[in-house]
């Protein structure tokens, strides 16, 4: 029988009032309904489980399960999620692992402490969109009435026109994507949010970014989507959140 | 709201968790070992979650309603 290890949930500072997080850990399970308990290197402290290996299956109820113990904690600690699957053998090798990465850890609970992540999810009909900006291009580049018309073309050169009307349709799509998302950055900055975008990552998901900011600034961010719904009636934003800062914590530790 | 819309956003926060938690947070390496025994849920999830949100989008637009009621 292979010997239980230990299941990793998040890392934290516990600056003082120990007492208060014991009191948290004995309301929730880990996984497989396992107790969690915390191992601490000076105030650096992983909270985790035991766990066998072998009964360690990345399935949706287990993932629940670890973003669930992961959000309890967050909503009273600034913390460093840790990733699904991460796992130890022994206190021991956490407490070292606590120590070796001390300065990188408390360098990146500093850079999330008090604040949450949130997803935006940017939607058009692109169809319609790209109906729209061919619109407007053709009514800046219209030639007069009295222009005389074109002579017939190879179907050669049909072809590669056609291949730059869809390179320019891009553009023109990638040059509004790229002005949407500097009007979101230059309001978002007025609340001190770090953002990340993605760009056109299907064809109606045109802008899928995270937003780190301060936990108080939650309901101005809210409005402020709401003002973006408006100003741009065409799209649709959806907000997801608030999160821990999962996609803010880019450390690999050893 | 519709209740497939409802649904719809149930699953969005389903998948946008699943997203963060199996491939965001903080990377062991080293002596440690990451122990994923169903890797392939990982991407599994982040297709889900694309279909997903445009499903809801269609909803929302009265595109898949309709073809529901089709």
């Amino acid at each position: 029988m292979k010997e239980m290890e230990l299941m990793i949930y998040a890392i934290l500072s516990l600056e003082s009032d120990s007492g208060k997080l014991d009191s948290i850990l004995t309301g929730i399970k880990g996984i497989s309904g396992a107790d969690l308990y915390s191992v601490s290197f000076n105030a650096t402290t992983a909270i985790v489980s035991d766990i066998n290996r072998t009964d360690l299956i990345a399935n949706s109820s287990n993932a629940i399960a670890y973003a669930g113990v992961i959000e309890t904690l967050a909503q009273q600690y600034s913390l460093l999620p840790m990733r699904f699957g991460s796992i130890m053998e022994s206190t021991g090798a956490i407490l070292r692992m606590l120590e070796r990465n001390h300065p990188e850890i408390e360098k990146n609970l500093l850079k999330v402490k008090n604040k949450v992540e949130f997803g935006l999810k940017v939607f058009c009909d692109s169809e319609k969109l790209k109906g729209e900006l061919i619109r407007i291009s053709e009514a800046k580049t219209a030639r007069p009435p009295h222009q005389t018309p074109e002579p017939q073309i190879s179907v050669f050169r049909e072809y590669v026109n056609k291949k730059l009307e869809a390179h320019k349709l891009e553009e023109m799509l990638l040059a509004h994507v790229d002005s949407v998302i500097a009007g979101i950055t230059n309001h978002l900055d007025q609340l001190n949010a770090v953002c990340k975008f993605r760009k056109m990552v299907t064809e109606t998901m045109i802008i899928d970014a995270v937003i780190l900011l301060e936990n108080s600034l939650k309901d101005p961010l809210i409005h402020q989507i709401e003002e973006f719904q408006i100003q741009f009636p065409g799209l649709n934003f959806v907000l997801t959140g608030p999160w821990p800062p999962y996609n803010f914590v880019e450390t690999t530790i050893k | 709201m519709d209740n497939n819309v409802v649904d719809q956003s149930k699953d969005i926060t389903i998948l946008e968790l699943l997203d963060r938690v199996l491939n965001k947070g903080v990377i062991l390496t080293g002596d440690i070992v990451i122990s994923v025994a169903d890797i392939d849920l990982v991407y599994l999830g982040v297709k889900l979650m694309l279909s997903s949100v445009e499903t809801m989008e269609q909803l929302k637009s009265g595109k898949a309603i309709k073809e529901i009621k089709e």
